[in-house]
């Protein structure tokens, strides 16, 4: 494997990595209200205390992200964030309210304080679940390049059947995933109530995600490069809400957590190797593929002699803090979120 | 106002309240790792509660303050792809790494050992605890290095070669040890500690004027503060003279207008140079942010020298004029730090990279009525963000420690009042 495809591999893992954790984030902040808990006359819930204290950790997966597609693909990454302008500050916004709200939301003082943060909250997470879906149903389906490689989305661009289909899909998908992750780590009670939800919108996800499959059977939708790598992916995914949804009406959390992660992760690789070698695709077929994207070849020898130790470090570091957060949070635990 | 105005305005409104945040969290962090490594180490069950609260009482308002740092941080890192793609079809084989480098070294350590900190009162062992919060600040100042790094590349490019119009990194080395980086990393640092000490002060100093019960918590922490901001303020102006210099030798233009001499000859110079345009940034705010930050340095310098030894016997605390003045000084090294950055990168226009692309150039094709919209919800996010941050900081800060939340586990009292509720339903 070339050293580009390696950094292309990395900057897929950094994007699966936030979709995974980011993603139950913004489906618990989407559910927090159906999944309070019992304990109404204190500022305490359920949802928010199952994500707390990860929260901080997971934000960061999408700032290396766009750290490394500025390092290692400096070329995709002026072309692609310019490009689709209206979207990323859409994210953005919804970022820093959610990402502001969870945090500041504890020092309200009264119940109607709080009860703002809270709407703060589903917005700041339903908001950049919709438009993430946008932009993976654009790059599926290709972006209206120019002839200098620019490109800028309009509304119409967007509102078509695909994309828009795409954004609801992974809004669900998120919703589902911080579902069965609410259903982990919450006291029996709420962790029932969660997996009830769970089920409902795993069902949704699964009748919303026809959609888009359907639109591109008929020629309407996604226009990818490698049609049998993607038609596997394709049908990953639908096996991972299979599972996800055979796991949770059976009661195996574990199981049913493990296989949403899947079907979070998947739409990433499916954008990456459906399209391999084009980074960015337009409609016509055509594209900018890797060699065009990717930096200078000293300044990737460098990153990569930093990322052999770093990753593993990273990949470490997060994982004692999910080990040493392990378990079922309860009311005795320190809250502070 | 054309396309590049708004765009820099966005840029200038994002950068400009991230480092107000930004300045305080990195003056705060070492010295709540100092109380934290403190009350570990005592054994006296007394003494450690207070430093154990103390802690949590100034570690709650780092916290708070790290919110909107946090939030206008990872805004920042669009704004490159957003709005100056020029600047990564120019620069980004060399100016991507160190912004690649930074979040992969320091800023997801940063926060994912911030969040264990937060929740790992009672939790985590005592050791691991601490060991915590010694990495978040190592890494606070780690990143404060690495974006230097990339800044530093911006005002004084060095180790790279342009080829085809694209620069192309040759000499990594010479671009970590850019002097324009490491200096600004000095005096920068000394001044998020002179502003994090102030701050610890000036809150301690107005306790002790309401009559607080937690006397000995204020008192260590008053100590600490003015200690911290005394070294930091006086080494801040030292290491701030110290740029001159560089700059001197670096960007002539920016020289001249702090000197308010040479500035026409700098800009024959420029046009010799770079063919025709305007080259002289604007002066005055540049000449004004330049005295504005160097009265209140050497103010504050010479305040906390006199602090220092009005700690003897106490007289700082039982003197109410004393007490006042340290409460007077603490907006005060913000708005330095708000100047040092004026300094730094309006004296740095119209370039983006010095001497080789300006800013007018690197500003993305895209609309100028998308950058008017996503311009205006910025700028009023942020700064209803910071007067909310501010106000909730501000809140805390007087309560007192009763009123910390960070590391307390929920009172069991309210559980009380629920049970009779609950037989209703």
């Amino acid at each position: 494997m070339s050293l580009e495809t390696l950094w292309l591999a990395l900057l897929g893992l950094l994007l699966a990595g936030y979709f995974v954790l980011g993603g139950y984030d913004y489906g618990a902040q989407m559910l927090h209200p159906f999944l309070g808990g019992r304990t109404k006359r204190t500022s305490r819930n359920a949802a928010l205390d199952a994500i707390a204290p990860f929260f901080l950790g997971n934000e960061v997966w999408l700032v290396a992200f766009t750290g490394v597609l500025f390092g290692a693909f400096p070329h995709l990454e002026g072309s692609l964030l310019s490009g689709l302008y209206p979207l990323v500050v859409a994210i953005l916004v919804g970022l820093v309210l959610g990402n502001a709200a969870i945090q500041l939301r504890g020092r309200a003082d009264s119940a109607l304080g709080r009860r703002w943060w809270d709407a703060l909250i589903v917005f700041g997470g339903a908001l950049p679940a919709v438009c993430w879906g946008l932009v993976l149903g654009l790059l599926l389906h290709g972006v209206p390049r120019r002839a200098d490689g620019s490109f800028h989305i309009g509304v119409g661009d967007v509102l078509t059947p695909f994309v828009l289909a795409c954004g609801l899909t992974t809004a669900l998908l998120f919703t589902t995933h911080g579902a069965a992750f609410v259903t982990l780590r919450s006291t029996p009670e709420v962790a029932l109530k969660a997996r009830h939800l769970g089920v409902a919108l795993l069902r949704a996800a699964g009748a919303v995600g026809c959609l888009p499959l359907l639109l591109t059977l008929f020629g309407a939708g996604a226009a990818l490069t490698n049609r049998a790598t993607s038609a596997v992916l394709a049908a990953l995914l639908a096996a991972a809400l299979g599972c996800a949804w055979w796991s949770l009406t059976r009661g195996h959390h574990v199981r049913a957590f493990a296989a949403t992660c899947c079907a979070t992760v998947l739409p990433v690789v499916l954008v990456g190797a459906g399209h391999y070698p084009y980074v960015l695709v337009d409609a016509a077929g055509g594209g900018m593929t890797i060699g065009h994207a990717v930096t200078d070849g000293v300044t990737l020898k460098i990153l990569t002699a930093f990322g052999v130790v770093l990753i593993p470090v990273i990949l470490a570091y997060q994982s004692w803090s999910w080990w040493a957060f392990r378990g079922r949070t309860g009311d005795r635990h320190p809250s502070y979120f | 106002m054309s396309a590049a105005d708004l765009a820099r305005l966005q840029f200038a409104a994002t950068t400009g309240i991230h480092w107000l945040f930004v300045i305080l969290t990195m003056g705060l962090v070492p010295l709540v790792a100092i109380m934290h490594t403190r009350a570990a180490c005592t054994r006296d069950p007394v003494r450690r509660a207070v430093r154990e609260r103390m802690t949590r009482f100034w570690g709650q308002l780092y916290v708070i303050n790290y919110a909107v740092g946090i939030v206008t941080g990872l805004v920042m890192e669009f704004q490159f792809g957003l709005s100056w793609s020029g600047l990564s079809k120019f620069a980004g084989n060399v100016f991507g790494a160190p912004l690649a480098l930074e979040t992969l070294i320091a800023f997801f350590a940063e926060s994912t050992f911030l969040g264990m900190w937060i929740f790992g009162w009672g939790r985590l062992r005592k050791g691991v605890h601490v060991t915590l919060i010694w990495l978040v600040a190592l890494t606070a100042y780690a990143s404060a290095y690495w974006i230097l790094v990339a800044n530093g590349f911006m005002q004084h490019p060095v180790g790279y070669e342009v080829r085809y119009g694209e620069a192309y990194l040759t000499d990594f080395g010479a671009l970590l040890a850019n002097p324009s980086a490491l200096v600004a990393l000095g005096h920068v640092a000394l001044a998020a500690l002179t502003t994090g000490g102030v701050f610890v002060a000036g809150i301690s100093a107005w306790h002790f004027l309401r009559g607080t019960k937690e006397a000995e918590l204020f008192r260590g922490s008053l100590r600490l503060g003015v200690w911290v901001s005394m070294l930091a303020s006086f080494f801040v102006v030292v290491v701030g003279e110290m740029q001159r210099p560089v700059i001197e030798r670096t960007q002539p233009m920016k020289d001249a207008v702090l000197e308010n001499s040479g500035v026409a000859e700098a800009q024959a110079r420029l046009v010799e140079e770079h063919g025709p345009g305007d080259y002289v940034p604007w002066q005055d705010a540049i000449r004004i942010s330049m005295d504005v930050m160097t009265i209140i340095g050497n103010t504050v310098s010479t305040l906390t020298l006199i602090a220092v030894v009005l700690l003897w016997k106490d007289w700082l605390i039982r003197r109410r004029v004393f007490s006042y003045v340290l409460v007077a000084m603490v907006p005060f090294p913000f708005i330095a730090g708000a100047g040092g950055w004026v300094v730094r990168e309006v004296g740095r226009q119209p370039w983006l990279v010095h001497g080789e692309l300006k800013v007018e150039d690197a500003v993305s094709s895209v609309g100028t009525a998308s950058l008017a919209v996503s311009c205006t919800v910025f700028i009023a996010l942020f700064l209803a963000l910071a007067v909310t941050n501010w106000t909730l900081i501000t809140r805390f800060a007087l309560r007192g420690p009763e009123a910390t939340q960070l590391g307390a586990t929920e009172p069991l009292p309210e559980r009380h009042t629920e049970a009779p509720a609950e037989l209703t339903y």
